[in-house]
């Protein structure tokens, strides 16, 4: 066979590919467009401690989302109504890089909706958690960065902010990881990425603290039945625990590295 | 202090901003009250209710929810902070109270006062001006004890209209009598529409607290009903 | 927070012990919605609900408009909510509190994406004209759970609402709008026409409390102020979830969740009898 003809048969393979994938979000062999199983996780990469100025910063990847978080404080408040007097104020804010839509290059202005409500429900996550009655008086900043967006705009917030905060050296009950889970056509899909998310499945969204096993987080707008919601839940709190052992692993070496590096011997 | 405990009280007539009142400003010992005020050779209302006069003295009886303080008042207030040497008090007027450490009986520099963040008090407007913030103390002047004044365990808090608050004291609606038949509760009333109530178990307090909400707009034969209705 | 609403500590710790009682300040079981009071009318699109001392307008009103070119065979549906000073003295002035951002992403989500309004059957001619339906909703007094009245008010009034007839003669756009301008089917010669609606979305709002083990349904103004954290779900009628939203607070085991979703099933089919009654109601006036 030629090269030509290789060429000619990847071609109309991957035409059929794409033809097959505009309609099903699960091929035949029940595989997902892109390639994963329905339980499978996308890809992730983090790194911890990636700025100098921060004083906790943190950079992750799922699949094609890309994050990155940097943490300041406890620090001073910088408005005197922000001062709450028997514990820290937490402050985010989340901005979405123009370039980080493929589709569109549009510039999302601070005061968006969608922004504000994710910065406040990952605000609202991270209270019951940080052991904000140790600095009163004082502010915790997690600034987020989307980078690149291919979906999961909420669990990436989540995770990442997790990550800056533990490289902050900020005080934290537990571990808090993120994870979205959703139903398509009585097939429970993990993590979802944006074709996923724009085709009308309905997405839950769900922080878990992995150790306790309790949820904190949990957000969904689609429709999906009462009946379904457990196992929706249990498939995310799995994916949850799955992302939480990928940070886990990370912070540790990168811990143990510090401190081969500094010791005197 | 406001003419709460005179025997005779009349109720002239309702009048509205801007009424001018038949009065002679010229009367001997002619005292004008909140809600009227001397403008040139007549008496003006700036409120609307009910007139009210009682020996030569007289007011306006307003529904007013906000409190503005007058020297003397008691009040039912919440710590809101804490300084050097005082406490910030909020008892729901335009600024918030001082409550000085020195203002309590027997305090001394080293022997003060420990309250938190959110404790409620019971407290003597000592100065109320309206260029200064407003000072509470915790204790009787004339006799330098606490008579009461302090802080307030547990219970609950009803706000109110400061009309609604000076009925209360002067018992000139019935329902804590009526209400006192049935069962035992404690109020400390303060004249700027707050009511600290408490009683044995939280079933009588939240009883208590939505009987006397309920009784602000009722009359003495409907508070009857309410309370045989409510306590069982 | 405002300085001025803040409870002090004898109230918080009340409510807290009474809640583990089961005792709420007004005598409700923890479960229980306050007294709703749904008005419709006197015009199409009109509601106003009482939930307590919680009261919520909403008017729906419409006119006719260019589609967006991205969306050239629908009608636009817009869902106005602001919350004024008159309302909520903590407001501050310019930028959306984060209670705005939640009340107004919360009924977008049940009504606009959830697609509970039929928005194609809007459309009057592709890319040309659409019916447009504004919802504004309106805050006027304020104790506590502010958005299960405003999808309450709002999901009433749409359901009220109707809107003049059309009729398409040929293809010109403009004779379409003379017919409208011109009010040859003014609203009584011809029937005005419903919105066609797909599905009813009701929010109930729960409030947690402690380490999440006490919780209440619908809670007060007095109850949000001490809650350490909510939990959203809007369901239709169909029993689909189409909000659930928890964003962060205290975290919750599974069986609560759950526990809640199913009351929260219950509940909604409540509220939707009040909505009903209240429509069967408002026709009956009209009639008269």
């Amino acid at each position: 066979m030629s090269i030509a003809d290789t060429y000619r048969i990847i071609t109309v393979l991957l035409t059929l590919i794409s033809l097959m994938s505009r309609q099903e979000l699960i091929g035949p062999q029940g595989l997902r467009q892109d390639g994963r199983r329905a339980n499978e996780l996308r890809k992730i990469k983090c790194k911890p401690s990636v700025l100098s100025q921060a004083d906790g910063s943190a950079y992750i990847e799922q699949g094609n989302t890309k994050c990155l978080a940097a943490v300041y404080g406890p620090r001073e408040t910088r408005q005197k109504a922000q001062v709450i007097h028997n514990k820290a104020n937490i402050n985010v804010e989340i901005s979405l890089a123009p370039f980080s839509m493929p589709q569109e290059r549009k510039k999302r202005s601070k005061s968006d909706r969608r922004l504000l409500e994710i910065a406040s429900a990952v605000k609202q996550t991270f209270e019951p958690i940080i052991m904000t009655s140790l600095f009163a008086r004082s502010q915790i900043d997690i600034y987020l960065q989307i980078l690149q967006f291919d979906g999961g705009t909420i669990q990436i917030c989540i995770n990442a902010a997790t990550l800056a905060l533990i490289d902050a050296g900020i005080p934290m009950q537990e571990y808090v990881c993120a994870c979205s889970a959703g139903c398509h056509e009585n097939h429970i899909l993990l993590d979802l990425n944006n074709t996923e998310e724009m085709a009308d499945t309905p997405e839950l969204t769900v922080a878990l603290l992995p150790k306790s096993g309790k949820f904190t987080l949990l957000q969904m707008d689609s429709r999906l039945h009462v009946d379904k919601l457990e196992p929706v839940m249990n498939l995310a709190a799995l994916g949850c625990k799955e992302i939480y052992e990928t940070l886990d692993e990370t912070v540790r070496e990168n811990v143990k590295d510090l401190f081969q590096k500094s010791s005197p011997y | 202090m406001k003419p709460t405990k005179s025997t005779e009280r009349t109720r002239l007539k309702v009048v509205l901003p801007g009424d001018t009142v038949s009065l002679e400003v010229t009367t001997p010992g002619i005292t004008l009250g909140p809600g009227l005020i001397q403008a040139g050779e007549f008496i003006t209302c700036t409120k609307a209710g009910v007139l009210v006069c009682s020996g030569s003295t007289y007011w306006i009886e307003t529904d007013q929810k906000r409190y503005i303080p007058e020297t003397g008042e008691h009040v039912v207030g919440r710590i809101s902070g804490k300084g050097g040497e005082f406490y910030r008090v909020d008892v729901g007027s335009a600024h918030q109270a001082i409550l000085p450490f020195l203002a309590f009986e027997n305090a001394t520099k080293k022997n003060r006062p420990n309250f938190n963040i959110g404790d409620l008090i019971y407290a003597r407007v000592s100065l109320a001006n309206k260029d200064m913030d407003p000072e509470l103390q915790c204790f009787n002047p004339t006799n330098n004890k606490a008579e009461g004044f302090g802080k307030l365990e547990g219970g609950m808090v009803l706000k109110c209209s400061l009309r609604y608050c000076q009925r209360l004291l002067t018992q000139e609606t019935d329902i804590c009598k009526l209400l006192g038949q049935k069962l035992q509760f404690e109020l400390s009333i303060g004249m700027n529409g707050r009511v600290w109530l408490s009683s044995d178990t939280i079933k009588h307090i939240s009883l208590v607290y939505n009987a006397l909400k309920q009784a602000e707009t009722l009359n003495n034969n409907e508070c009857k009903t309410l309370v045989s209705k409510l306590v069982v | 927070m405002v300085k001025e609403l803040e409870l002090s500590t004898n109230e918080r710790e009340l409510i807290i012990s009474g809640l583990k009682e089961g005792i709420r300040l007004d005598g409700r079981g923890i479960d229980d919605f306050r007294s709703l009071k749904i008005t419709l009318g006197p015009e199409y699109g009109r509601s106003e609900v009482k939930l307590g001392a919680t009261k919520v307008l909403a008017k729906v009103s419409c006119e006719v408009a260019r589609p967006y070119p991205e969306r050239p065979n629908e009608g636009i549906l817009t869902l106005n909510t602001e919350l004024s000073p008159m309302a909520f003295t903590g407001l501050e002035p310019g930028r959306p509190s984060e209670e705005e951002v939640l009340v107004s992403r919360i009924l977008e989500k049940a009504i606009k994406i959830n697609r509970a309004v039929d928005v194609e059957g809007l459309c009057i001619v592709a890319n040309e004209l659409a019916w447009s339906i504004h919802v504004d909703v309106h805050f006027l007094d304020n104790d506590g759970n502010i958005i299960d009245a405003a999808c309450i008010a709002a999901i009433a009034a749409l359901s009220h609402f109707r809107r003049p007839d059309v009729t398409v003669i040929g293809e010109d756009v403009t004779i379409v709008f003379f017919i409208i301008s011109n009010s040859k089917h003014p609203v009584d010669q011809r029937n005005p026409v419903p919105l066609s609606i797909h599905h009813t979305p009701i929010c109930v709002t729960f409030a947690f409390f402690e380490n999440g083990d006490l919780w209440v349904v619908d809670p007060s103004l007095k109850e949000e102020q001490i809650r350490r954290g909510d939990m959203i779900m809007a369901i239709n009628n169909h029993k689909e979830i189409c909000v659930l939203s928890k964003a962060g607070g205290i975290p919750l085991e599974m069986h609560t969740i759950i526990q809640c979703s199913k009351l929260a099933a219950n509940k909604v089919d409540w509220v939707r009898e009040r909505i009903q009654a209240a429509l069967v109601n408002a026709a009956e006036v009209e009639k008269r």
